[in-house]
Parts: structure tokens; C-alpha cells; sequence
């Protein structure tokens, strides 16, 4: 019952030695195939920015990158910086629900959603409230089920020392009060990506799993319609629980129930492009090894792109409003020893914790540099998998010491095949944007081209017109 | 796109609903007895999914296996302090590959002793079909918590089929318990007896629904055979029947673990599972060392409750630990280690001025950031969960600023700063910051200190703002604080009512004031009695019945 000791240390390198012999994946694509697939990937590091330091100077098109940023200068072409994002008025207006909860929680529930956190109910002594869960669905799990893509998982969802299970800790989300928890533990991520039952020379499937394969299925058909069942007896709003479970089960039904014949059941194995990642050992309890949990859990993140075995992923770093430390970073020859939130509020602009707070995000940067030059390297034709990727590095606040939600330092990565025009700096925040117009975008951009709007009715709707 | 709705977002619970005013006996009067004397609504407890902990608990009473598997479903998410919100427990992709494959480890597991699985029935003598018929009926009434129907035992024999067609009769049994740990009937607590009279707004539980509440209220696991047959004979149709029960089962040792889940999620101690502190700043942090402090909170309320007087001021004032491992040493005394490793109690020295479970170094740890002390968080712990008084966050548009730790400011001088920062921040810390700074002799992982950075603590505060009039005003230190908490009528109620969100896997609504303010009522009858509190519970409207609900 502790999650801190799931993984130990060294467990890594002992389970994954047992799987190394898997057979490469299922890429369905030979090298050179133009009609790539487009993949949505969202990367959220906690608390917010600090603008003095995070936004390129110069224009649109000729630009430097600032401090915080420096280190994406090798994608810098591939970039685009939205300088302008809001999130819209139910995130912001209390009339409109825009009190419930900490800007930490509103922003992590609403920058997938577009949408409030629900009420608490309770807690309103002192004329306020604290929140409940995000009201609907986030884009990832929208455009899963909207393009349900023909992929082992429809959407993946993986963190690096998350830890934290309330309101701040998620992103994605099926449905109203319905978050989806990431993987934390690349051990648990390798095993499911690439653990699955090799195929026999010859592309027979082992007797012994097929029949584990078919008795899940007849638990899964048993069951499914057990649930079904269990719909029409009760109310509307359990019944929305039920169905929510329903979908559940025959979305992990087609990955764990395979098909003879195949390695896995995902498809016929004789792609070159992917393999699977070889993983160092991280001890998650440790705090001082974010960096190799965070590489394990990227490596394993592009791999599961690269090998077909999703295009939706959403990747949280910590939890928002994260107390992580950072004592494996030094700002003048000392560790940083302060928390980062706490470091986030100094607002100081000299001083040791203003240079551990640039310390620290400019690190985030480089986590992100190391995740989109991952993606960089495999090419698709004449792009490279960045290319028909959109990345969206987000944070639930902007300016770490007001808890802005106003202007939003969010970036993107990638064009979405050619969707988008990057290498930009694109700075509207004189006239500034809300949040839902960006989630359409991005939809529009990796195939839900009719959606018009997106979250909450108070934020305005079509794309964001200056992306493409 | 539209997609408002959703279990949760229905209903008065929806955003922008107009929020209720208060919590009935902390800000809000108790009902009258005349309105609760009538046949009222009961609210909606939207359908309960198991916990990770009422599903290792089931199971491990269910199969008798190592149950250690449990630990790869996903932890569940924490609504207002507690994981078992019934609104947000879901079923999450994640959660749907996870039962599958624990529920296949686990049936691995227990088919290894097949014999006793299957209390032994001969399969020669009796066939194996009619073996397989017999445990479909009796693990899938446990499993279920009420007697099998015919389609219950119909896809339970499906299932033993496809292991048994072309396999064998363990094999057939082993893929049964695969589909019965995934099945909606193990993994939801439904309540779905019809309603007798379908005009009535609320509907009677069933006595097998009762059992399953009972069960779960206290031992945070499904009713064993006993309480089945309990319910099956008509001997939980009366509410004396049933408090009569519930004191049996608070007397069995499963109870402890479970009413300790209670303590351990109102302390947010829970949390020393994901608690991290620095290794420069505190090298004595070691996994070892949480272990034991996590140990101590249960350890404590077993004693208080079961060899003790059982009540909440004990509990807040007691100035005994339990200590195991390391944690003698954060506490500074010297104990006998246990040979079994449980926590050993011990006297704290007076000059420490620990309160029982408000001063625990675990307690301290959790409210507490990983490099320093947190008198917010502390304090609001305090408001929050005894209290019933949580703070709004803090306001938009201020600078907020948390004090860095400089050298030779105390945490008091530090958070002055919340004073003069106007009204904006001080209206709010105000609550807070004075009762959180009567912990600073206790650092961030809970040790005793005279000093903070090199100067004598000042530990001196103040309550403000609390309804009950007892409470309000000076004190000097962590016991009289303490002193005055236990005190306070206004945390007895809040207690209650923290209980009765666990309890009833929900907030309280409106409908709740009657059920809530006769568990307050029997709280402080029985003078803060922990057992008593536990037992009212069982004897009120909202555990009796739930609401007539179309489907």
C-alpha cells in the first residue's frame, strides 16, 4: 500500500532483462510512408513561469530565445510560442464558477477541459468554496474517442514522481468527476507497452496464451454484458459510472484479449522503426532521481509513439503546485535545498531562490529539449515524427508568483504533419485568447476537422486562426 | 462540442450552484426534533466502487492469499482529505487492465490450495459440475455480499467452463475467481432491493444491504458468512439489532485497521506514503523512519480506543507515543523494541508539550513542507478537519510569497509578512498562522526544538472566528491548545461530521441535518466516545435507507 515502493531499485534492470528478446513492434508504416500519423502529446511541468525570463525577444519570425528556454534552440524552427493564452471566464469569473478552487487547480483541470472544476459542496465558511473534480471531458480523451485511433492504447497517460492523487495531480479526463490517473512506474509502463506475449517463430501464438486470451475474453463478454445489464437498474447518474466502466472494459479488451497469429495483438511486426527502450533503474521513493525516472518514462513515451502504440499521450511532471525538490541542481557551487513551490513564490528578483527558481524550470526545459529530440530522430518520410506530432508544453499557472491564469506560457512543438506554421513567436497577448480556441486547434490540426468549440460556453469558440 | 454532465456536475452539485451556508452543528443550528421526528428524504450516494483498500481488504478475506498484488490497481483520488468520495471513484482504463490482471494474479494464488478454497468438496463423489455449482453459489454470496441468483450463477459457470473446457477443474475454478473479482457486483456496493412501496421517496435497505454497509463502516471489507446469515435469518430488521452488531464487529480485530483508515486520512498521515523530505536538510527521513510513523497513528487509536476510555480528547491531548524503528529517536526516549516490530507506548517528558495525535511526529511531517516547517499548513489543518472551518485559497491577483528560510528569523517574524500584507492575505491566515505557530517546537519531521534558527520560541496564539464561544481567544502552546480543542463542542460536531464523510462516502447535504445532528447528539452524550460516535452512525436515516431513484 505504499506507492513510493513499487519499483525498487534495480527491479528495472532484472524485469526488463526477461523481455529483451520481444520481437520489434508493430509499426504499421514502412520508413518513407507519407500518410504518417498525427499525434497529439501534451507535457505539463508545475508551477507556471516567470515571463521576465520565459518569452523569446524579438519578432514573429526572428526571434531569441530567453533563459528559461535556451535549452530548445536545436527545435527553436519547429516551435511556436503563444504569447496570449487566457483561460477562458468560467476559469477566471467567479460568477461563472471561476473561484472554485486554487488557480493551481483550475488551471491543471482546465487546461485540458476548458472548462470549471465542479463545486466541493461543501466548504464555504468564509464565503468560499474549494473544488471538486474537472466538470467534462479533456481534448486528449475527446479526440481518443473521437478518432479512436486504430492503435493499442487510444490514449496513454504517464507521470514521473506524480504521487499526489487529488484535484492538482490530473489532467486528462473521460468525463465530468471522471479523471484518468497516469503511469508512474516505467516498469508497469514497460510491461504494458511492450511486455505483451512474443510470438513464436513462425508467427504462431504460444497454445498456453491463447487459451489466457480467450478465457478473458469470455470473462470480458460475461461481464461487459453483466454491466450492461446492471445499467438498467439504476439511476442516470450511476448509470453514467457504469457506462463509464463499460468503456473502460472494451478498450483495454482489445490489447489484452490478442489475436492468434500476432505478437501481441497489435499488429503484424515488421515495422523497423521502433524498438523497445533499454530502461536505467530508478528508485521512485527518491526525489534526487527525478531525471532518471523522467528519462525512463520518456524513452518508453517516444518509443510508444514511434512503434504506432498511441498517438494521444499526455505526460505530467510532478503534480501542480509541486513541493519537489531539487537538491541535485546547484546555483552558486550549493544545492538548491528549498521546495519548488515554495521557490516559485519568492518573488524576489535577485537571490538565491530567484536563481533556484531559473535553475529549475530552465531544467524542465531541458526535459522537454531530451523528450522532443527523442521524437526528432525518428523519421516518417521527409518529416521526422516531431514533425506530425503537436506537442503542447503547458503549466497550470503563468506568472508563478500571482497565480495568473490571464497569460498562460504555454508552447508548442511540432506542426501536425504541416498543419502548423511554426518557428514562431507569436505574441497577441495585447488581444488575448482563450484556452478553448487552442484545444480546437490542435484538434482540428490532428484530424477532428469539423470541431468548432471546445469546453465551457463562456470561452470563445473556432480555431486559433494565426496557427496555420 | 457539449458534453456538460456526468456524475457529479448533476444535480445541486453542479458548478455555480448556489453552495449550502454552513455545516449543522459547527455554524448552522441543529434541526428541531419535530422536523426530524418526520418520515424525510434521504440523499443520493452515488455508487460506491470499491477503494484499493476495501478491494485488498475483500479480497484478503475472500481467498486467504497473499494479497500484495492489490498494490497495482491505481491509488484512489482524495476528495476533501478522504480516497473513498464515492462521486469521483471511477473506472478508469487503467483501473479495467488492472483488475484483470490482479484478479488473475490473485486466482493464480488461490487455487493453489483448491481444497480449501472449495471447503473441500469432493469432486469424485459428488461430480464436478455440482462442486463447481456449490462454490459458484457460496464464494459468489460472499463475493456479491447477498445470496447468488440464477444469472449470477449461470455466468459464474460460464466462466468456470472456459477454464474448464480443455483444461481442468482448478483451472475451471481459477478462471470463476477471475470473473467474479471483476464482476460489477464485487467491484460496486450496489443497492438495488426494489422498493415495496414505489411512491415512497426513500426505500428501506435490505438486511444483506445493511450487513454490507456494516461491514465496510468497520472493517473496510465485505460481511463474512457469519454476517450473511445474520442477515439471511432477519436479525439486523431492528436498529438495536444493528447497533447490537456493530459493537460486535468494533470488538473483532479488523476493525482496528479500518476505523484506523479513518485517523489516518483525517490526519492526511495517509500521506507519508508520498512524503518526501530533504536529504540534506533531514538525513533521519528514511524510509524506515516513515514506516514507523506511519505505524504510530493506528497503533494509537487501537490503544485509546480498545485498552482506553475511547475518547477524542485522549486522542487530541494524550501526551504518549508509539514507537518503533527510529522514531524513539526523533522523539527523544529510550523503549524496548517490540520483538514483532508493533510500536511500544511510551511517556513523552512534559517539557515537550505533545497532545496526543496533533503533535505526532507523522502529523507534523505530512502538514509540513519537505525543507520546513508549515505553520499554513498546520493551522489549516486544524481549521480544516477539527474545526470544520477550511480557509478559502488564497485570493487572485495578490503576490503570494511564501517566507524563505533566512537565517536568524523564527517562522513567526517570517509570517508577520501575511499581517502586513493587508487585509487580502491577513483576513484568512489570521485563522490559520496563529494556531499553526503553536507547533514550531516540532520541525518538519516532527522533532522537538527549543529554538528555530538560533532563537527561543515564542508558541504563544490565539483562536479567531470559531462559532463555539469556548474555543475562541488566547493560549500558550501546543497543550493548551490542545486542552482547549478537546474541549469544544464545535470540534466534537466537526468530528462527526468528518466521520460521516468517510462513513457514508459523500459530503453531507442538506437531507443529511437530522442523521448528522443525532450523531453529534450521541457523540457528546457519551462524552467524545470514538466507539459510541461509530455505533450512532448505524442507527441513523442516511444509513438506513437511500432515496427512490427511477431507473
Amino acid at each position: 500500500m505504499n506507492p513510493l515502493r513499487f519499483t525498487r531499485r534495480n527491479l528495472l534492470r532484472g524485469g526488463l532483462a526477461a523481455t529483451a528478446a520481444i520481437p520489434l513492434l508493430n509499426a504499421r508504416r514502412a520508413i518513407g510512408d507519407a500518410a504518417a500519423p498525427k499525434r497529439f502529446v501534451v507535457i505539463h511541468t508545475p508551477n507556471g513561469t516567470r515571463n521576465a525570463l520565459f518569452w523569446p525577444t524579438g519578432s514573429e519570425k526572428s526571434f531569441t530565445l530567453n533563459q528559461i528556454t535556451t535549452p530548445l534552440e536545436p527545435y527553436k524552427s519547429k516551435l511556436t510560442f503563444l504569447k496570449g493564452i487566457k483561460l477562458n471566464d468560467s476559469l477566471q469569473n467567479g460568477a461563472l464558477g471561476g473561484t472554485l478552487g486554487s488557480e493551481h487547480a483550475r488551471g491543471t483541470g482546465g487546461m485540458l477541459t476548458a472548462r470549471p472544476l465542479n463545486a466541493g459542496k461543501d466548504f464555504v465558511s468564509f464565503g468560499n468554496t474549494t473544488s471538486g473534480w474537472g466538470s467534462g471531458q479533456s481534448l486528449d480523451q475527446y479526440l481518443a474517442s473521437k478518432l479512436a485511433p486504430p492503435t493499442k492504447f487510444k490514449s496513454l497517460q504517464l507521470g514521473v514522481h506524480v504521487r499526489d492523487t487529488e484535484v492538482r495531480a490530473r489532467i486528462s479526463y473521460t468525463g465530468s468527476n471522471q479523471p484518468v490517473p497516469p503511469r508512474e512506474d516505467p516498469k508497469d509502463v514497460f510491461t504494458t507497452l511492450f511486455g505483451g506475449a512474443p510470438s513464436t517463430p513462425g508467427g504462431m501464438t504460444d497454445p498456453a496464451v491463447a487459451r489466457l486470451w480467450a478465457q478473458r475474453k469470455s470473462v470480458f463478454d460475461l461481464m461487459g454484458g453483466e454491466t450492461q445489464r446492471l445499467m438498467g437498474l439504476v439511476g442516470a447518474e450511476d448509470r453514467i459510472k457504469l457506462d463509464a466502466h463499460l468503456t473502460a472494459m472494451r478498450d483495454v479488451e482489445q490489447r489484452l484479449v490478442g489475436t492468434p497469429g500476432t505478437g501481441n495483438g497489435t499488429g503484424t511486426g515488421t515495422g523497423v522503426m521502433c524498438s523497445p527502450p533499454t530502461l536505467a533503474a530508478a528508485d521512485l521513493a527518491v526525489d534526487d532521481q527525478y531525471l532518471q525516472a523522467g528519462r525512463a518514462q520518456m524513452d518508453l513515451a517516444a518509443a510508444a509513439l514511434a512503434c504506432d502504440q498511441t498517438r494521444i499521450l499526455t505526460f505530467q511532471w510532478s503534480y501542480s503546485e509541486s513541493e519537489h525538490l531539487f537538491q541535485f541542481l546547484k546555483v552558486n557551487n550549493a544545492a538548491i535545498s528549498g521546495n519548488h513551490h515554495a521557490i516559485s513564490h519568492d518573488f524576489a528578483s535577485s537571490g538565491s531562490n530567484y536563481l533556484a527558481y531559473n535553475a529549475i524550470q530552465t531544467w524542465y526545459a531541458e526535459q522537454v529539449a531530451y523528450f522532443l529530440g527523442k521524437l526528432d530522430s525518428y523519421r516518417e518520410g521527409d518529416r521526422t515524427l516531431l514533425d506530425n506530432t503537436v506537442v503542447l508544453w503547458a503549466t497550470e499557472i503563468g506568472e508563478s508568483t500571482q497565480h495568473d491564469l490571464t497569460l498562460m506560457p504555454y508552447v508548442l512543438a511540432g506542426s501536425a504533419g504541416g498543419a502548423f506554421s511554426t518557428g514562431r513567436y507569436l505574441d497577441f497577448s495585447g488581444a488575448r485568447k482563450d484556452n478553448n480556441q487552442l484545444l480546437v486547434s490542435i484538434a482540428r490540426a490532428v484530424g477532428a476537422t469539423e470541431l468548432n468549440s471546445f469546453g465551457d460556453a463562456s470561452g470563445a469558440t473556432g480555431p486559433l486562426s494565426v496557427l496555420t | 462540442m457539449s458534453n456538460a454532465g456526468g456524475p457529479g456536475s448533476a444535480g445541486s452539485a453542479g458548478a455555480g450552484a448556489s453552495p449550502p451556508t454552513g455545516i449543522v452543528g459547527v455554524n448552522q443550528p441543529l434541526p428541531s426534533a419535530e422536523t426530524c421526528s418526520k418520515d424525510l428524504n434521504v440523499e443520493r450516494t452515488p455508487l460506491r466502487r470499491l477503494t484499493r483498500t476495501e478491494y485488498t481488504n475483500s479480497v484478503r478475506d475472500l481467498l486467504n492469499v497473499n494479497v500484495t498484488a492489490t498494490a497495482d490497481l491505481p491509488a484512489d483520488e482524495v476528495t476533501n482529505g478522504f480516497d473513498n468520495n464515492a462521486a469521483v471513484l471511477t473506472v478508469s482504463s487503467l483501473h479495467a487492465e488492472k483488475y484483470v490482471l490482479v484478479s488473475e494474479a490473485l486466482a493464480k494464488l488461490a487455487v493453489q490450495n483448491l481444497s480449501a478454497l472449495t471447503a473441500g468438496c469432493d469432486t469424485v463423489a459428488k461430480g464436478e459440475d455440482a462442486c463447481a455449482l456449490a462454490f459458484a453459489k457460496s464464494f459468489g454470496r460472499r463475493a456479491f455480499r447477498r445470496p447468488t441468483t440464477a444469472e449470477d450463477e449461470r455466468q459464474l459457470l460460464a466462466a468456470y467452463a472456459a477454464g474448464r473446457s480443455g483444461g481442468s477443474y482448478a483451472e475451471g475454478i481459477e478462471v470463476m475467481l477471475r470473473a467474479a473479482l471483476q464482476s460489477p457486483n464485487f467491484l460496486y456496493r450496489l443497492e438495488l432491493t426494489p422498493a415495496t412501496d414505489a411512491t415512497a421517496k426513500r426505500v428501506p435497505l435490505s438486511q444483506f444491504e445493511l450487513a454490507s454497509r456494516l461491514s465496510y463502516l468497520i472493517w473496510g471489507s465485505g460481511p463474512d458468512d457469519a454476517l450473511l446469515d445474520s442477515a439471511a435469518r432477519g436479525e439486523l430488521a431492528s436498529k438495536e439489532q444493528v447497533a447490537a452488531k456493530a459493537r460486535a464487529l468494533l470488538a473483532t480485530p479488523k476493525a482496528r485497521s479500518a476505523i484506523g483508515s479513518f485517523f489516518e486520512q483525517w490526519t492526511s498521515t495517509r500521506r507519508l506514503a508520498i512524503t518526501t523530505k530533504s536529504s540534506s536538510l533531514f538525513p533521519g527521513f528514511s524510509n524506515d523512519l516513515r514506516d514507523a510513523m506511519a505505524k504510530e497513528l493506528p497503533a494509537f487509536v487501537s490503544d485509546v480506543l480498545w485498552n482506553g476510555d475511547g475518547r477524542l480528547s485522549t486522542l487530541l491531548t494524550a501526551p504518549i507515543a508509539f514507537v518503533s524503528g527510529p522514531l524513539a529517536q526523533i522523539y527523544g526516549v529510550k523503549a524496548t523494541p517490540s520483538s514483532d516490530g508493533t510500536p511500544v507506548k511510551v511517556a513523552l517528558p512534559a517539557n515537550q508539550q505533545r497532545a496526543g495525535l496533533l503533535t505526532q511526529a507523522g502529523v507534523m511531517s505530512v502538514q509540513g513542507h519537505p525543507d520546513q516547517t508549515s505553520p499554513v499548513l498546520r493551522g489549516k489543518f486544524v481549521r480544516a478537519m477539527l474545526l470544520c472551518q477550511p480557509p478559502p485559497p488564497p485570493p487572485a491577483d495578490v503576490d503570494i510569497s511564501l517566507p524563505s528560510v533566512d537565517e536568524g528569523a523564527t517562522a513567526r517574524l517570517r509570517f508577520a509578512a501575511h499581517e502586513s500584507a493587508g487585509a487580502s492575505c491577513a483576513g484568512c491566515h489570521k485563522l490559520m498562522d496563529p494556531i499553526g505557530l503553536a507547533f514550531e517546537h516540532y520541525d518538519a519531521i516532527g522533532q522537538y526544538r527549543e529554538q528555530d534558527n538560533g532563537q527561543a520560541l515564542d508558541v504563544s496564539g490565539e483562536i479567531l472566528g470559531a462559532p463555539d464561544a469556548g474555543l475562541t481567544g488566547a493560549f500558550n502552546g501546543p497543550a493548551e491548545l490542545a486542552a482547549k480543542l478537546a474541549n469544544s463542542s464545535q470540534v466534537r460536531a466537526c468530528v462527526a461530521t468528518q466521520w460521516f464523510r468517510f462513513a457514508s462516502g459523500r459530503t453531507e447535504g442538506s437531507e443529511d441535518a437530522c442523521s448528522l445532528a443525532s450523531m453529534q447528539q450521541a457523540f457528546t452524550t457519551a462524552n467524545g466516545d470514538i466507539i459510541d460516535l461509530i455505533v450512532a452512525t448505524t442507527q441513523t436515516d442516511a444509513f438506513w435507507y437511500r432515496p427512490q431513484v427511477a431507473p
